[in-house]
């Protein structure tokens, strides 16, 4: 790049300070709200700061309604959904880990296949996976929510497992088929000399090189797996198999409800994810730009 | 990746008395897993959503466990529906705008995080990422507090900058409505339209850009005529991949304007959930008008894969 006239430098700058506030509008938005109560919201429409801070929101949240604190003192309405947030954050975090392993898992194994043994029907499931990517959600929820109802399989955490991991399938075959075609071939041919059948030169030689391919994989699948509302929405409506975007979206339109409380559960609910794309930043890049996935 | 139909190379020579399975056999068991969950949560749904749509599905059949065959009942009434055709049209102006802006502000934001010598570059190439991990849902919330007429976060911010004297009520205008939930889509959605931009913008080597500047050429003559056209395809690319996946846009309308004020954010996802899940819950009918929207991105699928894909790759 050439290096830019001084006005240009500042212009750059003023650029940049215009793209970040616009990018951390909605987190300073959520996190003024979390941190203070309904009445101080209520008392200046027009101040961008509160007088008063409070941490009583999470209080109540994290308690699941035990402990009030000055706010809800007075409340004596609080949404089940609301009480039984615990249960909430403990099935997302199960579901989203499960996900994460089982399409890591099966999507290895096919990527592997798909890179290594060279089948016509493998070239197929490549393009039935950027195919699969396409299809809406909507559309295959209605017959899974007809298919599992029968099954009786609503309101089962199985169930949303197994629904997220076929969906997110296509997405790791899509990343991690071209990370296992670039690792040289030579590596697998010597490990079979030395006396490795196929599938342990896979296991043993291709797999630990694929380490970062899998982070990548892995971070993305969590990620969607973490933030998905409507696989789980349409599967579960009993508070104790609901997970937290289903809880958050209950609380939609509840007039009774604070928004300063649902500001709080908001960025509960978004911290694991946002914690993960920092930490693992550079794999969510390689992986967003290798698989080519939903934005 | 070329196709053959036999492994790539022959086998090297095998420690005597060790039987191992044929090539052909060991792709097949470990797809197995694999093809077994897509076939349960992909082919089959698709194919039964199709079924589906063609028969009265609704509380009274679902208990019964029998679904009477309706013929093309369910698409005839869809398409009888204008409140069905008016969440298309909602979503193709949605899709639009949504498209639009996102492609001029990824390759203006691209061309900025490129920028190696700028500090503030670098903070923009961290915090871009961060919408991607917002759960869409906590979006759209965040959102209505930000809209909110009466508290809201955006007039807060007009009213301190002296921008205006009076609330404005953002989302609740049937006129501003759908461009108001464009604003949380797009702001979400935009880390990966940037990421594939700068991945592009990497590839371009400095050797044009500084032979043109050394001829003379302004900033602006550069980027019309080197940098845009070798962005070209990376923008087709994100033109029909963003295009396909706007159509199916939920969570920010479910949480900011459930479909209002009166129909006039309902746009074609909104319209099959609340077809098929909430009473009459007409599942039928959800499924054909969820069947629809999978045949207009569909069709855009086949032409990412038949065209763009294979180029790329």
């Amino acid at each position: 790049m050439l290096a830019p006239s001084p006005l240009g430098r500042v212009l750059l700058h003023l650029s940049n300070l215009l793209v970040i506030a616009f990018l951390l509008l909605p987190i300073a938005a959520v996190t003024l709200g979390a941190l203070q109560a309904e009445k101080t919201l209520q008392a200046d429409t027009r101040a961008l700061l509160p007088p008063e801070w409070t941490l009583d929101n999470f209080r109540v949240i994290l308690s699941g309604g035990e402990q009030r604190g000055a706010i809800f003192e007075q409340v004596t309405y609080l949404p089940d959904n609301v009480k039984k947030i615990r249960f909430a954050f403990t099935n997302s975090t199960v579901i989203a880990l499960s996900v994460t392993v089982l399409t890591l898992a099966m999507g290895a194994l096919s990527a592997w296949t798909i890179a290594r043994l060279r089948y016509r029907w493998t070239r197929w499931l490549v393009n039935a996976s950027l195919l699969a990517r396409f299809v809406p959600v909507i559309t295959l929820m209605i017959p899974l929510y007809v298919a599992f109802r029968q099954l009786g399989l609503l309101n089962s955490v199985v169930g949303v497992i197994v629904a997220l991991t076929g969906f997110l399938l296509p997405y790791a075959i899509l990343i991690l088929a071209p990370y296992f075609d670039q690792i040289p071939k030579e590596l697998e041919d010597s490990a079979r000399i030395d006396g490795c059948s196929r599938f342990g030169a896979f296991w043993r030689v291709s797999l630990p090189l694929a380490a970062p391919g899998l982070a990548s994989c892995g971070a993305l699948v969590f990620i969607i797996s973490w933030n998905e509302l409507l696989i789980p929405l349409i599967l579960v409506n009993k508070a104790e198999f609901m997970t937290v975007p289903v809880v958050i979206n209950s609380l939609v339109g509840d007039v009774h409800v604070f928004f300063n409380l649902m500001m709080a559960i908001c960025l509960l609910a978004l911290l694991p994810s946002v914690i993960l794309v920092l930490l693992l930043q550079k794999f969510v890049v390689a992986g967003l730009q290798v698989g080519g996935l939903k934005g | 990746m070329a196709i053959r139909s036999e492994p790539a190379a022959a086998a090297p020579p095998v420690r005597a008395g060790r039987r191992e399975l044929a090539p052909g056999r060991l792709a097949l068991v470990m797809n197995l897993p694999t093809l077994l969950t897509m076939a349960l949560v992909l082919a089959y749904p698709i194919g039964y959503a199709a079924w589906l749509s063609f028969h009265r599905v609704g509380p009274a059949q679902l208990r019964r466990g029998e679904f009477p065959w309706a013929g093309f009942d369910n698409y005839v009434r869809l398409f009888d529906d204008p409140l069905f055709l008016l969440s298309l049209r909602n979503t193709f102006v949605f899709v639009a705008i949504v498209v639009v802006v996102e492609i001029v502000l990824a390759v203006a934001i691209g061309l900025l995080i490129n920028q190696q010598r700028v500090w503030t570059s670098r903070i923009t190439r961290v915090l871009i990422l961060l919408p991607y991990a917002i759960p869409p849902i906590a979006n759209g919330l965040i959102w209505s507090f930000l809209y909110s007429f009466q508290f809201g976060f955006l007039n807060r911010i007009l009213f301190t900058f002296g921008l205006i004297e009076e609330p404005v009520n953002w989302a609740g205008h049937p006129e501003t409505a759908l461009y108001a939930v464009t604003v949380p889509y797009i702001w979400r959605t935009l880390p990966f339209a940037v990421l594939l931009v700068h991945a592009a913008l990497q590839g371009i080597g400095t050797e044009l850009h500084e032979a043109a500047a050394v001829d003379g050429a302004t900033a602006w003559q550069r980027f019309r005529h080197i940098t845009l056209p070798l962005l070209l395809p990376i923008i087709v690319v994100i033109l029909v991949l963003r295009t396909s996946f706007a159509f199916t846009v939920f969570e920010e309308i479910r949480a900011i304007t459930q479909g209002g004020p009166g129909d006039a954010t309902w746009v074609a996802a909104w319209y099959s959930y609340k077809k098929a899940f909430e009473p009459p819950n007409d599942i039928g009918l959800g499924a054909a008008s969820a069947w629809v929207l999978a045949l207009i991105v569909g069709a855009l699928a086949i032409v990412y894969v038949k065209t763009i894909y294979r180029r790329i790759h």
